[in-house]
């Protein structure tokens, strides 16, 4: 396999999925430079979720190329993504509901590390979750579910980081400080997608901009740029 | 390049992309289910072909095969049940998962709508909805801003 110097870490190349007959992404060609937040925006149905699920092996795409960090992996499963260090966290979350934190925390030591290891540059990042070590994950509230679920990839240590929905169901100030913890996740070094419906949350950290509408990426820009055209792609106008 | 770039780009470079991954498992499965029925057939076959043999080395001949076609399948059906049961337990065990949630959902909202959610909810989520209403406005003020 090719290696390209200077490759972004991850890179689609004219990528088209469907589920059944219907195609659903129509071409998506989108690169996340390494250190790098990128936002991808677009109205509900636009296809933003479907193209995490090809970046992160869900879904074999039906045409086009995954790259990471040159290297063409199309068709690779999700854990050998996620061992080579793209991680993904679902709409949802993906905790797991019957387990305490500190059970879910364990999961992630299945990649490298002990558990005390693990619990501690967890808590360390977020103490709500070191107070909440033998509550049921089930159990916390929405904010602290996405905390767990950012520290379990985190552990990791992830080189790409796939972020999908990360606002859904949360309070806007809760929102507002999880993405104050991308952006410093994203000062440390680890390339970041983060696919959003709601936009203002994430330009503010975000270092470039892609705005999907109908399974196809219409622009891609710095946030200021894409402040404009916002309103258009979700209300089609 | 950071350190995690470099380590993706060796990583990535060594990764096995294997195309025919996903259709491994049921290639398995099937080559399984084939030698379970083969080799059943063909045991039984050289049990009644022996049954029409006067020659005991004949027979024995016979017995050999249908013994290692015995086992033929016995493996087939081990690989069988393999490739298919993982493929069911995988399901099994996602469906357990989203129907534990589902009924701790049922039960924490019961318990918000019915009981007293000062002393009964504390059991179950210690403060973490109180935190969240606390903090419901941005700007708010007090010793729950940090995450």
């Amino acid at each position: 396999m090719a290696i390209v110097d200077g490759s972004p870490p991850l890179e689609l190349v004219g990528v088209r999925a469907a589920y059944g007959g219907i195609e659903v992404l129509h071409g998506v060609d989108l690169a996340v430079p390494a250190g790098a937040v990128v936002a991808l925006l677009g109205a509900n149905g636009a296809g933003k979720s479907t193209l995490v699920k090809v970046a992160s092996g869900l879904l074999p795409p039906t045409a086009g190329a995954v790259r990471v960090a040159g290297t063409d992996v199309t068709g690779a499963p999700p854990h050998d993504l996620a061992r080579i260090g793209l991680c993904t966290i679902p709409e949802g979350r993906g905790v797991f509901p019957n387990l305490t934190v500190r059970e879910n925390l364990w999961m992630a030591t299945q990649a490298g590390g002990t558990l005390a290891a693990i619990e501690e540059a967890a808590y360390a990042r977020f103490p709500r979750l070191g107070e909440r070590r033998t509550q049921l994950a089930g159990t916390l509230s929405g904010g602290e579910q996405q905390m767990l679920a950012l520290s379990r990839a985190l552990v990791t240590d992830p080189a790409v980081l796939l972020l999908d929905e990360l606002s859904m169901g949360l309070a806007p100030i809760l929102v507002q400080r999880l993405y104050e913890t991308v952006a410093q996740v994203a000062s440390e070094g680890i390339s970041i997608l983060v696919v959003e419906q709601f936009a203002q949350a994430v330009l503010g950290i975000a270092d470039r901009a892609a705005i999907m509408v109908n399974g196809e990426i219409t622009r891609v820009g710095s946030p200021a740029e894409l402040q404009s055209e916002l309103s258009s792609a979700y209300l089609g106008g | 390049m950071n350190d995690r770039i470099e380590r993706l780009r060796a990583e990535a470079a060594e990764l096995k992309v294997g195309k025919e991954t996903a259709s491994r498992d049921g290639l398995y499965q099937v080559a399984g289910a084939v030698a379970m029925g083969v080799g059943a057939a063909v045991a039984l076959t050289a049990y009644w072909t022996s049954l029409g043999k006067s020659d005991s080395r004949d027979i024995d001949s016979l017995m050999i095969l249908a013994i290692a076609m015995l086992a033929l399948a016995v493996v087939g059906a081990a690989v069988f049940l393999r490739y298919s049961l993982a493929r069911f337990l995988r399901f099994w065990l996602l469906r357990q998962l989203y129907e534990g949630q589902a009924h701790l959902d049922q039960l924490v909202a019961s318990i918000d709508r019915n009981g007293d959610p000062a002393s009964v909810r504390r059991s179950f989520v210690p403060e973490s909805d109180a935190y969240e209403r606390r903090n419901m406005t941005v700007g708010a003020e007090g010793p729950e801003q940090e995450l």
